[in-house]
Protein backbone atom coordinates (compact mmCIF):
# COMPACT_ATOMS: atom_id res chain seq x y z
CA UNK A 1 0.00 0.00 0.00
CA UNK A 2 2.63 2.52 1.03
CA UNK A 3 5.42 0.73 -0.75
CA UNK A 4 5.99 3.64 -3.11
CA UNK A 5 6.36 6.17 -0.30
CA UNK A 6 9.72 6.81 1.29
CA UNK A 7 11.32 9.06 3.83
CA UNK A 8 9.36 11.85 5.43
CA UNK A 9 6.25 11.07 3.36
CA UNK A 10 6.13 7.48 4.61
CA UNK A 11 6.62 8.70 8.16
CA UNK A 12 3.83 11.24 7.74
CA UNK A 13 1.52 8.51 6.45
CA UNK A 14 2.42 6.27 9.37
CA UNK A 15 1.66 9.06 11.81
CA UNK A 16 -1.71 9.76 10.19
CA UNK A 17 -2.46 6.06 10.36
CA UNK A 18 -1.62 6.07 14.05
CA UNK A 19 -4.02 8.95 14.62
CA UNK A 20 -6.80 7.06 12.87
CA UNK A 21 -6.02 3.68 14.40
CA UNK A 22 -9.33 3.56 16.26
CA UNK A 23 -11.32 3.32 13.00
CA UNK A 24 -12.78 0.00 11.91
CA UNK A 25 -10.09 -1.89 9.94
CA UNK A 26 -11.98 -1.86 6.63
CA UNK A 27 -12.67 1.87 6.73
CA UNK A 28 -9.11 2.55 7.89
CA UNK A 29 -7.68 0.66 4.92
CA UNK A 30 -9.95 2.53 2.50
CA UNK A 31 -9.25 5.97 3.84
CA UNK A 32 -5.51 5.25 4.01
CA UNK A 33 -5.68 4.24 0.37
CA UNK A 34 -6.94 7.76 -0.36
CA UNK A 35 -4.39 9.37 1.93
CA UNK A 36 -1.59 7.39 0.29
CA UNK A 37 -2.72 8.64 -3.10
CA UNK A 38 -2.92 12.15 -1.76
CA UNK A 39 0.55 12.08 -0.23
CA UNK A 40 1.98 10.65 -3.43
CA UNK A 41 0.55 13.57 -5.38
CA UNK A 42 1.65 16.10 -2.78
CA UNK A 43 5.16 14.63 -2.75
CA UNK A 44 5.25 15.04 -6.53
CA UNK A 45 4.63 18.77 -6.09
CA UNK A 46 8.10 19.08 -4.60
CA UNK A 47 11.43 18.87 -6.37
CA UNK A 48 12.81 15.68 -4.91
CA UNK A 49 11.76 14.23 -1.60
CA UNK A 50 10.02 16.75 0.67
CA UNK A 51 11.28 17.21 4.19
CA UNK A 52 9.07 16.56 7.16
CA UNK A 53 8.87 20.31 7.84
CA UNK A 54 7.86 21.09 4.27
CA UNK A 55 5.10 18.49 4.44
CA UNK A 56 3.76 19.91 7.68
CA UNK A 57 3.72 23.39 6.23
CA UNK A 58 1.74 22.16 3.25
CA UNK A 59 -0.69 19.82 5.06
CA UNK A 60 -0.50 20.64 8.76
CA UNK A 61 0.73 18.23 11.38
CA UNK A 62 -0.32 14.60 10.97
CA UNK A 63 -2.71 15.10 13.87
CA UNK A 64 -4.30 18.17 12.26
CA UNK A 65 -4.58 16.32 8.98
CA UNK A 66 -6.21 13.35 10.68
CA UNK A 67 -8.58 15.54 12.67
CA UNK A 68 -9.63 17.41 9.53
CA UNK A 69 -10.25 14.13 7.79
CA UNK A 70 -12.13 12.81 10.77
CA UNK A 71 -14.40 15.86 11.01
CA UNK A 72 -15.17 15.97 7.30
CA UNK A 73 -15.78 12.25 7.12
CA UNK A 74 -18.04 12.31 10.15
CA UNK A 75 -16.00 9.69 12.02
CA UNK A 76 -16.57 9.59 15.78
CA UNK A 77 -14.10 11.67 17.77
CA UNK A 78 -10.85 10.00 18.55
CA UNK A 79 -10.87 7.85 21.67
CA UNK A 80 -7.78 9.72 22.70
CA UNK A 81 -6.37 8.00 25.78
CA UNK A 82 -7.17 4.51 24.58
CA UNK A 83 -5.62 5.10 21.20
CA UNK A 84 -2.31 6.24 22.62
CA UNK A 85 -1.95 4.08 25.71
CA UNK A 86 -3.25 0.79 24.41
CA UNK A 87 -1.58 1.05 21.05
CA UNK A 88 -0.62 -2.51 20.13
CA UNK A 89 2.56 -1.30 18.48
CA UNK A 90 3.82 0.18 21.73
CA UNK A 91 3.68 -3.03 23.73
CA UNK A 92 4.97 -5.06 20.80
CA UNK A 93 7.91 -2.72 20.38
CA UNK A 94 8.66 -2.74 24.11
CA UNK A 95 8.78 -6.53 24.25
CA UNK A 96 10.89 -6.55 21.09
CA UNK A 97 13.43 -4.23 22.68
CA UNK A 98 13.56 -6.40 25.80
CA UNK A 99 14.06 -9.50 23.66
CA UNK A 100 16.87 -7.80 21.75
CA UNK A 101 18.71 -6.41 24.78
CA UNK A 102 18.14 -8.40 27.96
CA UNK A 103 18.32 -11.82 26.29
CA UNK A 104 21.58 -11.20 24.43
CA UNK A 105 23.00 -9.54 27.56
CA UNK A 106 22.75 -12.81 29.50
CA UNK A 107 24.16 -14.78 26.59
CA UNK A 108 27.08 -12.35 26.43
CA UNK A 109 27.72 -12.93 30.12
CA UNK A 110 27.72 -16.66 29.42
CA UNK A 111 30.26 -16.29 26.63
CA UNK A 112 32.66 -14.26 28.72
CA UNK A 113 32.01 -16.10 31.98
CA UNK A 114 34.23 -18.97 30.93
CA UNK A 115 33.14 -21.49 33.56
CA UNK A 116 31.09 -24.16 31.89
CA UNK A 117 28.22 -24.52 34.36
CA UNK A 118 27.84 -20.77 34.90
CA UNK A 119 27.92 -20.27 31.15
CA UNK A 120 25.26 -22.86 30.49
CA UNK A 121 23.06 -21.30 33.16
CA UNK A 122 23.28 -17.83 31.63
CA UNK A 123 22.77 -19.17 28.13
CA UNK A 124 19.59 -20.81 29.36
CA UNK A 125 18.39 -17.64 31.11
CA UNK A 126 19.28 -15.49 28.10
CA UNK A 127 17.41 -17.60 25.59
CA UNK A 128 14.45 -18.02 27.93
CA UNK A 129 14.12 -14.23 28.28
CA UNK A 130 14.67 -13.74 24.56
CA UNK A 131 12.04 -16.19 23.40
CA UNK A 132 9.50 -15.24 26.06
CA UNK A 133 9.79 -11.52 25.29
CA UNK A 134 9.68 -12.16 21.54
CA UNK A 135 6.58 -14.30 21.97
CA UNK A 136 4.89 -11.63 24.10
CA UNK A 137 5.83 -9.02 21.50
CA UNK A 138 4.21 -10.93 18.65
CA UNK A 139 1.17 -11.58 20.87
CA UNK A 140 0.92 -7.87 21.71
CA UNK A 141 0.42 -7.16 18.01
CA UNK A 142 -2.95 -8.89 18.30
CA UNK A 143 -2.85 -9.94 14.69
CA UNK A 144 -2.15 -6.46 13.35
CA UNK A 145 0.40 -5.61 10.72
CA UNK A 146 3.84 -5.59 12.41
CA UNK A 147 4.41 -2.19 10.78
CA UNK A 148 2.19 -0.61 13.49
CA UNK A 149 5.25 -0.43 15.72
CA UNK A 150 6.53 2.28 13.37
CA UNK A 151 3.43 4.32 14.22
CA UNK A 152 4.51 4.72 17.81
CA UNK A 153 6.68 7.75 18.63
CA UNK A 154 9.55 5.48 19.64
CA UNK A 155 9.17 3.32 16.56
CA UNK A 156 9.06 6.31 14.21
CA UNK A 157 12.13 7.79 15.85
CA UNK A 158 14.02 4.52 15.58
CA UNK A 159 13.02 4.10 11.96
CA UNK A 160 14.25 7.60 11.12
CA UNK A 161 17.51 6.93 12.95
CA UNK A 162 18.16 3.69 11.07
CA UNK A 163 17.18 5.31 7.79
CA UNK A 164 19.72 8.06 8.40
CA UNK A 165 22.41 5.56 9.28
CA UNK A 166 21.73 3.50 6.15
CA UNK A 167 21.82 6.69 4.08
CA UNK A 168 25.37 7.29 5.35
CA UNK A 169 26.59 4.11 3.64
CA UNK A 170 27.65 4.69 0.03
CA UNK A 171 25.05 3.14 -2.32
CA UNK A 172 27.57 0.80 -3.93
CA UNK A 173 28.72 -0.60 -0.63
CA UNK A 174 25.11 -0.83 0.52
CA UNK A 175 24.26 -3.01 -2.42
CA UNK A 176 27.25 -5.25 -1.89
CA UNK A 177 26.35 -5.62 1.75
CA UNK A 178 22.88 -6.80 0.78
CA UNK A 179 23.88 -9.11 -2.07
CA UNK A 180 27.04 -10.61 -0.58
CA UNK A 181 27.26 -9.67 3.07
CA UNK A 182 23.74 -10.72 3.94
CA UNK A 183 23.87 -14.36 2.76
CA UNK A 184 27.35 -14.75 4.25
CA UNK A 185 26.05 -13.46 7.55
CA UNK A 186 23.06 -15.82 7.40
CA UNK A 187 25.30 -18.84 6.95
CA UNK A 188 27.88 -17.68 9.47
CA UNK A 189 25.46 -16.95 12.30
CA UNK A 190 23.67 -20.28 11.81
CA UNK A 191 26.84 -22.33 11.63
CA UNK A 192 28.56 -20.61 14.53
CA UNK A 193 25.41 -20.40 16.59
CA UNK A 194 24.49 -24.06 16.38
CA UNK A 195 28.08 -25.33 16.23
CA UNK A 196 29.24 -23.14 19.08
CA UNK A 197 26.37 -24.25 21.26
CA UNK A 198 27.41 -27.90 21.06
CA UNK A 199 31.06 -27.00 21.38
CA UNK A 200 30.21 -25.44 24.75
CA UNK A 201 29.39 -28.95 25.87
CA UNK A 202 32.40 -30.43 24.15
CA UNK A 203 30.54 -32.45 21.54
CA UNK A 204 32.86 -31.96 18.59
CA UNK A 205 31.38 -34.31 16.02
CA UNK A 206 27.84 -33.21 16.84
CA UNK A 207 28.94 -29.59 16.54
CA UNK A 208 30.11 -30.10 12.97
CA UNK A 209 26.73 -31.51 11.95
CA UNK A 210 24.91 -28.87 13.99
CA UNK A 211 26.88 -26.14 12.22
CA UNK A 212 25.69 -27.32 8.81
CA UNK A 213 22.10 -27.75 9.99
CA UNK A 214 22.27 -24.38 11.74
CA UNK A 215 23.40 -22.64 8.57
CA UNK A 216 20.51 -24.13 6.59
CA UNK A 217 17.96 -23.26 9.27
CA UNK A 218 19.36 -19.74 9.54
CA UNK A 219 18.95 -19.08 5.83
CA UNK A 220 15.45 -20.53 5.90
CA UNK A 221 14.45 -18.30 8.82
CA UNK A 222 15.90 -15.27 7.07
CA UNK A 223 13.74 -15.97 4.01
CA UNK A 224 10.69 -16.43 6.24
CA UNK A 225 11.37 -13.17 8.05
CA UNK A 226 11.43 -11.35 4.72
CA UNK A 227 7.91 -12.55 4.00
CA UNK A 228 6.36 -12.48 7.47
CA UNK A 229 7.74 -9.57 9.45
CA UNK A 230 6.48 -11.02 12.74
CA UNK A 231 9.55 -13.27 12.65
CA UNK A 232 11.59 -10.14 13.27
CA UNK A 233 10.70 -10.32 16.97
CA UNK A 234 12.78 -13.50 17.10
CA UNK A 235 15.26 -12.79 14.33
CA UNK A 236 16.49 -9.39 15.49
CA UNK A 237 17.30 -10.51 19.07
CA UNK A 238 18.94 -13.68 17.74
CA UNK A 239 20.99 -11.52 15.39
CA UNK A 240 22.15 -9.49 18.36
CA UNK A 241 23.17 -12.71 20.09
CA UNK A 242 24.98 -13.82 16.94
CA UNK A 243 26.70 -10.45 16.63
CA UNK A 244 28.21 -11.09 20.06
CA UNK A 245 28.76 -14.82 19.70
CA UNK A 246 30.18 -15.07 16.18
CA UNK A 247 33.27 -12.90 16.79
CA UNK A 248 33.77 -14.51 20.20
CA UNK A 249 33.63 -18.07 18.88
CA UNK A 250 35.69 -17.29 15.82
CA UNK A 251 38.43 -15.57 17.80
CA UNK A 252 38.42 -18.38 20.36
CA UNK A 253 38.71 -20.88 17.53
CA UNK A 254 41.55 -18.89 16.01
CA UNK A 255 43.43 -18.60 19.28
CA UNK A 256 42.51 -22.16 20.20
CA UNK A 257 41.57 -20.93 23.65
CA UNK A 258 38.57 -22.65 25.12
CA UNK A 259 37.11 -24.13 21.98
CA UNK A 260 39.83 -26.71 21.66
CA UNK A 261 38.12 -28.79 19.05
CA UNK A 262 38.25 -25.99 16.51
CA UNK A 263 41.98 -25.59 17.02
CA UNK A 264 42.58 -28.98 15.43
CA UNK A 265 41.23 -27.72 12.16
CA UNK A 266 38.43 -30.23 12.22
CA UNK A 267 36.68 -32.09 14.99
CA UNK A 268 38.17 -35.45 15.87
CA UNK A 269 36.31 -38.40 17.23
CA UNK A 270 37.14 -41.42 19.36
CA UNK A 271 36.76 -43.87 16.49
CA UNK A 272 40.04 -45.65 15.82
CA UNK A 273 39.46 -45.46 12.10
CA UNK A 274 39.51 -41.70 11.85
CA UNK A 275 42.80 -39.85 11.70
CA UNK A 276 43.86 -38.09 14.85
CA UNK A 277 46.84 -36.15 15.93
CA UNK A 278 48.55 -39.18 17.36
CA UNK A 279 51.89 -38.65 19.03
CA UNK A 280 54.13 -35.65 18.79
CA UNK A 281 57.62 -34.99 20.07
CA UNK A 282 58.54 -31.32 20.26
CA UNK A 283 55.81 -30.62 17.77
CA UNK A 284 57.08 -33.19 15.28
CA UNK A 285 54.86 -36.08 14.30
CA UNK A 286 56.08 -39.46 15.58
CA UNK A 287 55.56 -42.07 12.92
CA UNK A 288 57.02 -45.06 14.70
CA UNK A 289 58.32 -46.23 18.08
CA UNK A 290 61.28 -48.62 18.44
CA UNK A 291 61.43 -50.12 21.95
CA UNK A 292 64.76 -51.48 23.19
CA UNK A 293 65.31 -53.47 26.37
CA UNK A 294 67.94 -52.70 28.93
CA UNK A 295 70.43 -54.84 27.06
CA UNK A 296 70.03 -52.65 24.00
CA UNK A 297 68.12 -55.36 22.17
CA UNK A 298 65.16 -54.35 20.08
CA UNK A 299 61.84 -55.78 21.29
CA UNK A 300 58.19 -55.62 20.40
CA UNK A 301 55.57 -54.17 22.78
CA UNK A 302 51.89 -53.33 22.93
CA UNK A 303 51.29 -49.76 24.08
CA UNK A 304 48.24 -48.49 25.98
CA UNK A 305 47.37 -45.11 27.37
CA UNK A 306 46.26 -44.34 30.94
CA UNK A 307 42.70 -45.44 30.13
CA UNK A 308 43.73 -48.73 28.64
CA UNK A 309 43.04 -47.43 25.16
CA UNK A 310 45.43 -48.89 22.60
CA UNK A 311 47.88 -46.26 21.39
CA UNK A 312 48.05 -46.15 17.65
CA UNK A 313 49.82 -43.84 15.25
CA UNK A 314 48.94 -42.81 11.79
CA UNK A 315 51.43 -44.44 9.52
CA UNK A 316 51.39 -44.32 5.77
CA UNK A 317 54.67 -46.02 5.15
CA UNK A 318 53.55 -49.62 5.51
CA UNK A 319 52.06 -52.24 3.28
CA UNK A 320 48.60 -51.87 4.79
CA UNK A 321 48.54 -48.35 3.44
CA UNK A 322 49.75 -49.48 0.02
CA UNK A 323 47.45 -52.49 -0.20
CA UNK A 324 44.50 -51.02 1.64
CA UNK A 325 44.50 -53.89 4.13
CA UNK A 326 44.46 -53.96 7.89
CA UNK A 327 46.65 -56.83 8.94
CA UNK A 328 48.55 -55.34 11.88
CA UNK A 329 47.76 -55.08 15.56
CA UNK A 330 47.29 -51.38 15.77
CA UNK A 331 49.15 -50.79 19.01
CA UNK A 332 52.02 -53.16 18.48
CA UNK A 333 55.33 -51.37 18.12
CA UNK A 334 57.46 -51.04 16.19
CA UNK A 335 55.26 -50.74 13.15
CA UNK A 336 56.56 -52.34 10.04
CA UNK A 337 57.70 -49.79 7.50
CA UNK A 338 58.68 -50.06 3.91
CA UNK A 339 62.43 -49.46 3.79
CA UNK A 340 63.34 -46.31 1.92
CA UNK A 341 65.39 -48.27 -0.60
CA UNK A 342 62.63 -50.78 -1.37
CA UNK A 343 61.10 -50.59 -4.79
CA UNK A 344 57.37 -50.99 -4.55
CA UNK A 345 56.33 -51.38 -8.11
CA UNK A 346 53.07 -53.13 -7.31
CA UNK A 347 50.86 -53.43 -4.27
CA UNK A 348 51.44 -57.21 -4.07
CA UNK A 349 55.16 -56.82 -4.10
CA UNK A 350 55.35 -55.05 -0.75
CA UNK A 351 57.99 -55.71 1.86
CA UNK A 352 58.26 -54.07 5.22
CA UNK A 353 60.72 -54.16 8.07
CA UNK A 354 60.48 -53.57 11.80
CA UNK A 355 64.23 -53.22 12.25
CA UNK A 356 65.20 -49.83 13.65
CA UNK A 357 66.97 -47.67 11.10
CA UNK A 358 69.44 -46.59 13.77
CA UNK A 359 71.55 -48.03 16.55
CA UNK A 360 70.68 -46.75 20.02
CA UNK A 361 73.52 -45.20 21.98
CA UNK A 362 74.78 -47.28 24.88
CA UNK A 363 72.75 -47.03 28.05
CA UNK A 364 74.29 -44.88 30.76
CA UNK A 365 73.65 -46.75 33.99
CA UNK A 366 73.95 -43.72 36.25
CA UNK A 367 70.21 -43.13 35.83
CA UNK A 368 68.56 -45.21 38.51
CA UNK A 369 65.05 -45.13 37.12
CA UNK A 370 64.13 -47.13 34.07
CA UNK A 371 62.78 -45.20 31.09
CA UNK A 372 59.04 -44.65 31.48
CA UNK A 373 57.07 -47.12 29.46
CA UNK A 374 53.75 -45.32 29.27
CA UNK A 375 52.48 -41.77 29.62
CA UNK A 376 51.56 -40.53 33.08
CA UNK A 377 47.81 -40.41 33.72
CA UNK A 378 46.93 -36.96 32.51
CA UNK A 379 45.26 -36.22 29.18
CA UNK A 380 48.18 -34.16 28.02
CA UNK A 381 51.14 -36.02 29.41
CA UNK A 382 54.69 -34.83 29.50
CA UNK A 383 57.16 -37.66 29.61
CA UNK A 384 60.81 -37.25 30.22
CA UNK A 385 62.46 -39.09 27.39
CA UNK A 386 65.35 -41.44 27.92
CA UNK A 387 68.63 -39.56 27.98
CA UNK A 388 69.48 -41.49 24.87
CA UNK A 389 67.55 -38.99 22.82
CA UNK A 390 70.21 -36.42 23.46
CA UNK A 391 67.67 -33.66 23.90
CA UNK A 392 67.24 -33.07 27.61
CA UNK A 393 64.44 -30.57 27.17
CA UNK A 394 62.38 -32.60 24.74
CA UNK A 395 58.73 -33.13 25.67
CA UNK A 396 56.53 -35.93 24.48
CA UNK A 397 52.92 -34.90 24.01
CA UNK A 398 50.18 -37.44 23.70
CA UNK A 399 47.01 -35.99 22.28
CA UNK A 400 44.10 -38.04 23.49
CA UNK A 401 41.93 -39.09 20.63
CA UNK A 402 38.91 -37.45 22.22
CA UNK B 1 -15.44 36.68 6.78
CA UNK B 2 -13.47 33.44 6.72
CA UNK B 3 -14.42 31.36 3.69
CA UNK B 4 -13.27 28.18 5.40
CA UNK B 5 -16.17 28.58 7.86
CA UNK B 6 -18.64 28.84 5.00
CA UNK B 7 -17.00 25.94 3.17
CA UNK B 8 -17.75 23.54 6.00
CA UNK B 9 -21.44 23.77 5.30
CA UNK B 10 -21.27 23.49 1.56
CA UNK B 11 -18.29 21.24 0.91
CA UNK B 12 -20.59 18.29 0.25
CA UNK B 13 -22.39 20.25 -2.40
CA UNK B 14 -19.16 21.52 -3.94
CA UNK B 15 -17.68 18.02 -4.15
CA UNK B 16 -20.88 16.61 -5.64
CA UNK B 17 -20.86 19.43 -8.16
CA UNK B 18 -17.34 18.83 -9.42
CA UNK B 19 -18.10 15.13 -9.77
CA UNK B 20 -21.30 15.76 -11.74
CA UNK B 21 -19.67 15.90 -15.14
CA UNK B 22 -16.82 13.47 -14.70
CA UNK B 23 -15.55 10.94 -12.15
CA UNK B 24 -12.38 11.91 -10.36
CA UNK B 25 -9.81 10.72 -7.82
CA UNK B 26 -9.20 12.65 -4.62
CA UNK B 27 -6.40 14.88 -5.79
CA UNK B 28 -8.28 15.57 -9.01
CA UNK B 29 -11.38 16.68 -7.04
CA UNK B 30 -9.15 18.92 -4.97
CA UNK B 31 -7.69 20.49 -8.10
CA UNK B 32 -11.10 21.11 -9.64
CA UNK B 33 -12.31 22.82 -6.45
CA UNK B 34 -9.24 25.05 -6.40
CA UNK B 35 -9.59 25.80 -10.10
CA UNK B 36 -13.20 26.83 -9.47
CA UNK B 37 -11.97 29.39 -6.94
CA UNK B 38 -12.25 27.56 -3.61
CA UNK B 39 -8.61 28.21 -2.71
CA UNK B 40 -9.04 27.77 1.03
CA UNK B 41 -10.32 24.21 0.92
CA UNK B 42 -8.25 21.95 3.17
CA UNK B 43 -6.87 18.83 1.50
CA UNK B 44 -7.82 16.42 4.23
CA UNK B 45 -11.38 17.72 4.50
CA UNK B 46 -11.99 16.95 0.82
CA UNK B 47 -10.81 13.39 1.32
CA UNK B 48 -12.97 13.13 4.42
CA UNK B 49 -15.99 14.43 2.54
CA UNK B 50 -15.46 11.89 -0.23
CA UNK B 51 -15.40 9.12 2.39
CA UNK B 52 -18.58 10.37 4.03
CA UNK B 53 -20.48 10.73 0.77
CA UNK B 54 -19.29 7.27 -0.20
CA UNK B 55 -20.43 5.86 3.15
CA UNK B 56 -23.80 7.58 2.66
CA UNK B 57 -24.18 5.70 -0.61
CA UNK B 58 -24.02 8.78 -2.83
CA UNK B 59 -20.79 7.81 -4.58
CA UNK B 60 -19.40 4.84 -6.43
CA UNK B 61 -15.73 4.03 -6.10
CA UNK B 62 -13.37 2.08 -8.30
CA UNK B 63 -9.66 1.68 -8.68
CA UNK B 64 -7.80 2.46 -11.88
CA UNK B 65 -4.13 2.09 -12.64
CA UNK B 66 -2.35 5.30 -13.56
CA UNK B 67 0.52 5.84 -15.97
CA UNK B 68 2.70 7.36 -13.30
CA UNK B 69 2.95 5.51 -10.02
CA UNK B 70 0.34 3.66 -8.00
CA UNK B 71 -3.31 3.01 -8.75
CA UNK B 72 -5.89 5.72 -8.14
CA UNK B 73 -9.24 5.44 -6.47
CA UNK B 74 -11.89 7.19 -8.51
CA UNK B 75 -15.18 8.45 -7.15
CA UNK B 76 -18.30 9.13 -9.19
CA UNK B 77 -21.95 10.03 -8.64
CA UNK B 78 -24.56 7.29 -8.66
CA UNK B 79 -28.32 7.74 -8.73
CA UNK B 80 -28.42 8.65 -5.04
CA UNK B 81 -25.59 11.10 -5.60
CA UNK B 82 -27.36 12.82 -8.46
CA UNK B 83 -30.57 13.03 -6.39
CA UNK B 84 -28.61 14.41 -3.44
CA UNK B 85 -26.95 16.98 -5.70
CA UNK B 86 -30.29 18.09 -7.14
CA UNK B 87 -31.88 18.38 -3.70
CA UNK B 88 -28.86 20.15 -2.19
CA UNK B 89 -28.73 22.52 -5.15
CA UNK B 90 -32.37 23.52 -4.46
CA UNK B 91 -31.63 24.00 -0.78
CA UNK B 92 -28.54 26.05 -1.55
CA UNK B 93 -30.21 28.20 -4.20
CA UNK B 94 -33.09 28.83 -1.88
CA UNK B 95 -30.71 29.74 0.93
CA UNK B 96 -28.52 31.89 -1.29
CA UNK B 97 -31.59 33.77 -2.58
CA UNK B 98 -32.70 34.51 0.95
CA UNK B 99 -29.23 35.69 1.90
CA UNK B 100 -28.99 37.82 -1.21
CA UNK B 101 -32.34 39.44 -0.55
CA UNK B 102 -31.43 39.92 3.11
CA UNK B 103 -28.09 41.48 2.34
CA UNK B 104 -29.37 43.63 -0.53
CA UNK B 105 -32.37 45.03 1.38
CA UNK B 106 -30.12 45.85 4.31
CA UNK B 107 -27.70 47.61 2.00
CA UNK B 108 -30.53 49.49 0.31
CA UNK B 109 -32.03 50.42 3.65
CA UNK B 110 -28.74 51.81 4.79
Amino acid sequence: MNSTLTGAVATYLAQVRAELSDLPPGELADVLDDVTGHLTEVAAEFDGEPSSAALQERLGTPRQYADELRNAAGYPPRTAPAATVKHPGKAALRWGIIAATVGPFFVAIAIFAGAEEVGAFFVFIGFAVLFLAAWLGVRALRGQDPAVVLDTPRGAKGEALIRDMVAQIPPKLRQELVTIGQPVWWVLRGAVGAGGFFLLFGAGAVAAVAAIVGAIVSVWIARRAQQDRRWLWYVVPLNVVAAVAVPAVLSAAYLGASFGVFSNGYPSSSSSHTPNDGLRLNGMQITNIYPFDAQGKQTSVLLYDQNGEPIRIDSRENCDWVQGTNSHIENQFPYGVIPPDALVDSADNCRETTVAPFTPPPIVFQTPTPPPASPTPTPSAKVTPPPASGKPSATLTVQPSR
Amino acid sequence: MDTSQLLKGVLDLAVLAVLRDADGYGYDVLRRLRAAGLEDVADASVYGTLRRLFAAGALTSYVQPSEEGPHRKYYGLNKTGHDLLAQSTRTWTNFADIMSVLLLTKEEAA
